[in-house]
């Protein structure tokens, strides 16, 4: 398990994380969404070892980051936002190079290679020299990378970011391909890739973590919305519906109506909407509460947090 | 040790992939022949390599500054700093694999300049004592510039200041070794005196092995290379 207990991180002039905590369990998928400059990729790289926290502790399986960091290192298979690698190098000298970093058993080399390249399909660029590569290639040899000694933690910062869209599904399926049973933290702005891959979304904007949960979840967190789709004769009866805030009509050309409803905050009316077309005797085709979509969810946190930010 | 030598045998596969070590190789063999060849190879003078090695550490002077000054900074450059500090090798393997990958290419920079040698046999009776103090001289003043060199590489991302701080190092310090120890009050003139790489090489050249002489290239070149893992532990845990 990764814990985070309290951990800032300052810089000269800028409080990049402020007092962020979290406990990650093992083989959880992570996406960590936020803006640029939100403190996720600072977050991650604390993670990773790159960067120790100013105040505060991080912790994989009881060891700390700080104290036990070549062995927590030694857990961890990491792929940074710019995929940094050796242009001059091969694609299979880079990897054998790796595992001389990672100290693995010389026996085993030569087939964790192999077994890598073949994973993130680039056993056939084997030969060939890193700069000679196109992007998504390039990404490839970074995961390999990064997988090569079989981690229980992965960490991919923006892994598809540059790429086009063809390569931003290779690479979405890639990953996960990859997760497995493997704890995963994968930092992006595609919201439908994380969307998609993880159990567990964070965002973080201006330094905190600003909501956590799963998809789903987050996704009701915002004002309530429900449609009800019935014959006519219901609207007034609507407006006295327990937890019902307002309620918008619409007139459907096979005289039925369309009622979009505004909830109160955290209330959920639709048994008692239920009740009430029943006991007025309408005809009820649809009722169904709307979820907000990831995106929307996204914008009006981060614009929120950035208006407190301001202040 | 295994990630000593991982970055050892990347960082000198660098050195030959890319142009800056073909080019050290090609400047330091052309400009060492083109001093030695009128001075060494005189008629009714002795043959010997003293001109080369006069002038080798001055060409050393500028050449290893330029192997080395990429070897830190352009991880910094490049980010591949992220990949190396997020790995389980310590900052000492870095260091060192790094440093003794510089050494390893500098022999085999020295390796055309046997022609040298070669050249005196054919034409004359060289005494080769002289020659081969002379080369560990060299050989040994060329490890100490590329320990000062990667610390410079160390302390910044840019590749010409780490050049240019070797570079003017080592100037300063045959100046001041040399000007300054004539003006100095006593016992300041025999510590800068003792400094003087130039009076250490003369040795050398003259076929005079002193172990003192030993003794500090090589503690120097360890200790200015251990200060290299200063900065490296410093960004790791700021």
């Amino acid at each position: 398990m990764i814990a985070l207990r309290d951990i800032h991180k300052r810089y000269a002039r800028v409080h990049a994380v402020r007092g962020v905590s979290l406990e990650i369990p093992k083989g959880q998928v992570v996406g960590i969404l936020g803006p640029n400059g939100a403190g996720k990729s600072t977050t991650i790289r604390m993670i990773a070892g790159a960067i120790p926290p100013t105040e505060g502790s991080v912790s994989l399986d009881g060891l700390d980051s700080v104290g036990d960091s070549v062995a927590v290192r030694r857990c961890i298979g990491y792929l940074p936002e710019a995929n940094p690698l050796y242009p001059e190098m091969r694609v299979i000298d880079y990897l054998r190079y790796r595992t001389r970093l990672f100290a693995m058993p010389r026996s085993g080399r030569s087939s964790a290679i192999q077994h890598a390249m073949e994973r993130c399909k680039v056993d056939d660029m084997a030969r060939r020299r890193i700069g000679a590569l196109s992007k998504g290639y390039r990404q490839r040899v970074g995961l390999a990378a990064a997988l090569l000694h079989d981690p229980p933690v992965l960490i991919l910062d923006e892994p598809t970011s540059g790429l086009d869209p063809a390569q931003i599904a290779e690479t979405r399926s890639l990953i996960t391909e990859l997760a497995g049973d493997r704890t995963m933290l994968l930092v992006s702005h595609v919201l439908p890739e994380v969307e998609k891959t993880c159990d567990r979304i964070i965002v973080f904007a201006a330094g905190t973590v600003r909501a956590d949960g799963a998809p789903s979840e987050l996704m009701k967190t915002g004002t309530p919305r429900f449609t009800v789709e019935c014959s006519a004769g219901l609207k007034e009866a609507l407006g006295s519906v327990p937890g019902v805030a307002s309620v918008e009509t619409e007139h459907l050309k096979d005289g039925f109506e369309r009622h979009a409803i505004t909830g109160a905050p955290d209330a959920d009316p639709r048994e008692a909407l239920f009740e009430k077309a029943k006991g007025t005797g309408v005809t009820l085709r649809e009722l169904k509460r709307e979820v907000e979509p990831l995106e929307r969810f996204y914008l009006r946190l981060v614009e929120r947090a950035q208006r407190e930010d301001a202040r | 040790m295994s990630a000593l030598i991982g970055v050892m045998l990347r960082e000198l596969g660098s050195f030959f992939r890319t142009p800056v070590g073909w080019l050290a190789c090609a400047i330091f063999a052309f400009l060492s022949a083109l001093f030695v060849a009128p001075q060494s190879l005189v008629p009714g003078e002795p043959a010997t390599l003293r001109a080369f090695f006069g002038v080798g550490h001055w060409l050393l002077l500028f050449v290893a500054p330029a192997l080395s000054m990429r070897l830190i900074a352009e991880e910094r450059r490049s980010g591949t700093n992220e990949t190396l500090m997020t790995s389980p090798a310590s900052d000492w393997a870095v260091v060192f694999g790094k440093y003794l990958a510089a050494c390893c290419f500098l022999l085999v920079m020295l390796l055309p300049t046997l022609a040298f040698p070669l050249a005196l046999e054919y034409a004359s009776d060289p005494d080769y004592g002289p020659i081969l103090s002379g080369y560990l001289g060299l050989v040994l003043t060329g490890f100490l510039y590329l320990s000062m060199g990667l610390l410079f590489s160390a302390l910044t991302s840019s590749q010409v200041i780490a050049f240019l701080g070797t570079l003017l190092f080592f100037v300063a310090l045959a100046f001041v070794s040399s000007q300054g120890a004539q003006y100095a009050p006593e016992p300041l003139d025999g510590v800068l005196r003792a400094l003087s790489i130039d009076a250490r090489l003369a040795d050398f050249a003259r076929g005079v092995i002193d172990t003192r002489h030993i003794v500090f290239f090589v503690s120097m070149s360890l200790w200015i290379t251990s200060l290299a893992v200063v900065p490296l532990e410093w960004r790791r845990w700021r």
